[in-house]
């Protein structure tokens, strides 16, 4: 490859090194325009493009690895390949799911309400699907500490599956549900005032379905495992 | 700044001025004292770690006060690992690294508690701090253990011994923060239902990983025979953790979901 003396003529540095380096340039640049900013820019043609690159020049790598028989560098570039997959995988389904069902929604629910339509937006006004079950939130709960803040948020839910006997469900911050495939979050919480002025406790549930992750976590194992043996192999030689 | 008048500061000036005493001691080549001493600090700065955790009633590691008090009680087993596995006397440096650590502990963040508030109650909390606390604490002793590299008079067999401590050492810290940032992702799954939330203190430790990744292909590149800009890349991430640990998180310019103390 020609390419590879210019860019050591221009940096004084081999190819790799020059990638690590310009990915570390980019992720600080993300860190510049916050994450609501940096996760709407990501999600663009430009972006897609530029992770579609990194995982092929990265799934070069793996597979020259594999001819060289460097088992260590195939775990570790076959890793960061897994999650750049996986995260397209998830962005892929998102904009075009196969079955036509919601991947991503909220809903904000009083003591009571029963629902099956997820939505979006700053108010969460615009409805972006319907669920393959229906929701009612049973009662929200906020448990305090001593000192007034705040030791838990709690959404007792039913969930009620066509053709299945109605399920209860606690849903708390780090202990989401899992149901058809949709995880549940305890995500927000606010108060509101009903038509007659009376005070209103709402809860915010957030619907996230992410087929990509199982390829992420994997690519977490080989990258991990990866790291371990390199860390093992350093030794004397070389 | 404002000085701590309380059993928490105590320990924490307590463990400076044994940091002190080794670096005196140190110096004047004193080597059984500056032992003694470097014990007796580990011991306190242990001793502070415990103490927080039994006045807060969670594991220490909530706010920048109580990661940085684990960072100091984390350094002198690293430096022992050091000294069993290369030889390598890193206590005079290690001192000097605790010194700073625990100057803002001591001096500039405030000791008020918290309770722990519902995001942070999860299985994930402590293994995915405890990696970085050990990672950053690793990653700052090798930056230290390799500055001799700049110096252009150092003889190539100390030089290939340097090299090789500083690999080392810099791998067993790539393996932990790998794991802090992989355990973090994760957790954010369970938490915030995204493994990657873009938030700006991943997007800075992601590029901190990509740094000492960048590390590990030049030394594999070219070896030893560029050692200053190896320990310039070092020195590269280094400064990207102090930034990761002060500017980013207090910061508004990068306000986020890790914005804390």
């Amino acid at each position: 490859m020609s390419f590879k003396p210019i860019l050591r003529k221009i940096t004084g540095l081999n190819a790799a090194t020059v990638g690590c380096l310009a990915g570390a340039t980019v992720s600080i640049a993300l860190a510049f325009m916050q994450a609501d900013r940096a996760s709407k820019a990501v999600a663009t043609p430009p972006g897609y493009a530029l992770a579609v690159c990194g995982a092929a020049l990265l799934g070069f790598c793996a597979v020259r690895a594999i001819i060289r028989r460097r088992w260590i560098s195939v775990l570790l570039h076959g890793g960061c390949v897994l999650v750049g997959v996986g995260w397209l995988v998830g962005q892929y389904v998102a904009k075009h799911p196969a079955d036509g069902l919601p991947v991503y929604g909220a809903v904000a629910m009083i003591d009571g309400d029963e629902s099956n339509t997820l939505y979006t937006g700053d108010n969460l006004t615009e409805p972006v699907g319907k669920l393959p079950f229906s929701i009612r939130l049973e009662r929200f709960m906020i448990d305090y500490y001593p000192d007034d803040t705040v030791r838990e948020y709690r959404s007792r839910v039913t969930i009620t599956e066509p053709g299945k006997e109605p399920y209860v469900r606690n849903i708390r911050v780090n202990h989401p549900a899992r149901v058809c495939g949709y995880d549940i979050y305890q995500m927000s919480w606010g108060q509101a005032k009903d038509m007659y002025g009376r005070p209103l406790v709402y809860t915010v549930l957030q619907f996230q379905r992410d087929p990509g992750v199982p390829l992420v976590y994997a690519g977490y194992l080989l990258l991990f495992a990866g790291v371990t043996m390199f860390a093992f192999k350093q030794g004397g030689k070389s | 700044m404002a000085v701590k008048l309380t059993i928490q500061g105590g320990l924490i000036y307590l463990t400076m001025l044994f940091f002190i005493a080794t670096l005196v001691a140190a110096r004047l080549r004193r080597n059984q004292n500056a032992t003694a001493f470097w014990i007796g600090g580990f011991a306190v700065a242990l001793l502070s770690v415990a103490w927080r955790g039994f006045s807060t009633g969670h594991p220490p590691m909530q706010n920048l006060f109580e990661f940085f008090l684990c960072m100091a009680a984390a350094l002198a087993p690293l430096s022992w690992w050091n000294l069993r596995r290369h030889g390598l006397d890193t206590k005079f440096q290690d001192a000097v690294i605790g010194l700073v650590i625990l100057f803002p502990a001591g001096f500039v963040f405030k000791e008020e508690m918290r309770h722990l508030m519902p995001a942070l109650q999860s299985p994930f909390f402590v293994p995915h701090v405890a990696a970085y606390v050990a990672g950053y604490v690793m990653m700052a002793r090798a930056t230290a253990i390799a500055l001799p590299m700049f110096r252009r008079d150092t003889e190539a067999e100390r030089l290939t011994r340097i090299d090789l401590a500083v690999r080392q050492s810099v791998a067993a810290g790539f393996v932990l923060i790998t794991a802090g940032l992989l355990l973090g992702s994760v957790w954010g799954k369970v938490c915030w239902s995204n493994y990657w939330a873009w938030d700006p203190k991943e997007m800075w430790s992601l590029a901190t990983w990509l740094v000492y990744a960048a590390y590990f292909h030049f030394r594999q590149r070219y070896g030893v025979s560029r050692p200053r800009s190896l320990a310039a890349l070092l020195c590269v991430g280094l400064l990207f953790i102090v930034l990761t640990l002060t500017w980013i998180n207090l910061s508004r310019i990068f306000s986020g979901m890790h914005t804390y103390a």
